[in-house]
């Protein structure tokens, strides 16, 4: 099993008294694009944040090909935590550029600061990924100048110019105008089609259909269903997936 | 009464406190320095999940901001020398420290500033959204990285206004350090008019010495206040 990217073994994670999740078991594989859907309080953003270790979990392991964030029964190692996110990326719902920096600046921050990157290449670097997004027209633009479907496609090209193995997306289109929606999409969806490992959660539900190998029905901390995007959108067996995709589409 | 002789007053004065504004000049740029230290290192250390540490910077906080400056002066530079040289005896019985009036006004101004400074850039570094922390450790920072290149720069634009305007009153309360027998405007101002009893124009000329620098440095900072709203 070499092509297991994300494995994901009894996850809890609790706040306080209040537990979101209640012991979650996922596997991804290398290629794989999953779609985490559910009501909100389900616990699917932080389930999301669990894979990169934003949210360190109450128990259970997360490994990221084959490799734990923590190994279980030892200590935290932050050099090691971090070292383990440069392989996945994340984006933001409210994009979280660093608004001192222009887009160009802020796509060259991390390879320069953490990969030790020579400026030149760092700038090159950006340059292609910003071009990938299609701002290439934009790079000298602080984030206050930018609409936010550019602010959105700025915060991918910075994920992926530490070239990540796997792509986080937390509800990325959620903060947006709904005409900019479009063109957030159309990068993600470009990403997709290159072979991309993604975890998305969102609540474009066309859009999950279109580009998810499998989708993720998530309740009250549970992963209560999950399939490909036919057997869940248009035959759900949960009562509660039902209702919630009755509530959504309607 | 006599008649008031400003034109005396200034020819005779005036050389003198261009000596003085060298000191006072000197003595901000070292004492705001040493501000600008100890308020990054105090707000750090309050940021720090430490609770010891957290508690004796509190106390500390608390007790400088909780005296006047001019009783701090003069403790740095009547009392810390005795406790010092009281301490060393008890090794060398001949032991004994001075601080010269220059060295103990940077030590009182600095820890002085640097207490308040803490405060600012402690509220700035907490003004910066959590996002800003969170993006920056996805990408990979540790969290010391993502502080000093990602949060602490930020901070910086936020805390830089205020920051002018304890500049500004820094110079201003170097006046006190002639307590502790500074030559800086106001001693130097106080000795010619006990001379000279040119007390009215003697006073005056020096009130418009701190004018003359304040006014600008308000004004610089009020452009500082309006470039750093831009990108924040």
């Amino acid at each position: 099993m070499s092509d297991v990217m994300i494995e994901i073994r009894d996850l809890h994670k609790s706040f306080g008294d209040h537990e979101i999740l209640k012991g979650i078991d996922l596997t991804v594989k290398k290629g794989e694009k999953i779609v985490i859907i559910g009501p909100s309080g389900s616990g699917k953003s932080t389930l999301l944040r669990c894979i990169n270790y934003l949210e360190v979990p109450t128990s259970g392991v997360v490994r990221i090909e084959n490799k734990a964030f923590v190994e279980p029964g030892k200590k935290m190692d932050e050099k090691h935590i971090a070292a383990m996110r440069q392989q996945v990326g994340m984006v933001f719902q409210r994009f979280n550029l660093f608004p001192n920096k222009t887009a160009l600046e802020n796509v060259m921050a991390a390879p320069v600061t953490i990969r030790k990157m020579p400026k030149e290449e760092a700038r090159k670097i950006a340059e292609k990924y910003l071009k990938k997004v299609g701002l290439e027209h934009r790079i000298n633009h602080y984030p206050s100048q930018l609409s936010g479907g550019q602010q959105q496609r700025v915060a991918i090209a910075r994920a992926l110019a530490m070239e990540p193995k796997i792509m986080l997306f937390d509800e990325a289109t959620s903060a947006l105008d709904p005409e900019l929606v479009g063109e957030v999409l159309n990068v993600i969806r470009e990403l997709a089609n290159e072979g991309m490992t993604m975890v998305l959660v969102t609540h474009e539900m066309k859009f999950a259909e279109e580009v998810a190998d499998r989708v993720i029905f998530m309740d009250g901390g549970f992963i209560v269903e999950e399939g490909t995007p036919h057997e869940i959108f248009h035959n759900p067996k949960h009562q509660r997936t039902k209702a919630f995709l009755n509530k959504v589409e309607h | 009464m006599s008649r008031l002789d400003f034109q005396t007053a200034f020819e005779e004065l005036t050389p003198l406190l261009l000596d003085s504004l060298w000191v006072v000049v000197t003595l901000v740029i070292f004492s705001f320095a040493l501000a600008l230290v100890i308020g990054m290192l105090i707000a750090l250390g309050r940021l720090s999940k430490n609770k010891f540490l957290n508690g004796i910077l509190v106390v500390f906080l608390e007790t400088v901001r909780g005296t006047p400056l001019l009783v701090q002066l003069l403790y740095v530079y009547y009392v810390m020398p005795e406790i010092i040289s009281m301490i060393g005896q008890i090794w060398d019985p001949t032991y004994h420290v001075n601080f010269s009036a220059y060295t103990a006004s940077i030590l009182g101004l600095g820890v002085n500033y640097g207490c308040y400074l803490s405060e600012v850039f402690r509220s700035s570094i907490q003004s910066i959204d959590k996002g800003q922390m969170e993006a920056a450790l996805a990408l990979g920072y540790t969290s010391r990285k993502a502080m000093w290149h990602i949060i602490i720069p930020q901070s910086l634009q936020v805390a830089l206004p205020p920051t002018g305007n304890y500049f500004t009153a820094m110079v201003k309360d170097t006046s006190l350090c002639a307590f502790v027998t500074l030559g800086e405007i106001i001693l130097t101002t106080q000795s010619y008019a006990s001379q000279t009893f040119l007390t009215i124009e003697s006073y005056t000329i020096a009130a418009l010495v701190y004018l003359v620098i304040s006014l600008p440095l308000s004004q610089f900072v009020r452009v500082l206040e309006r470039r750093s709203r831009r990108h924040v």
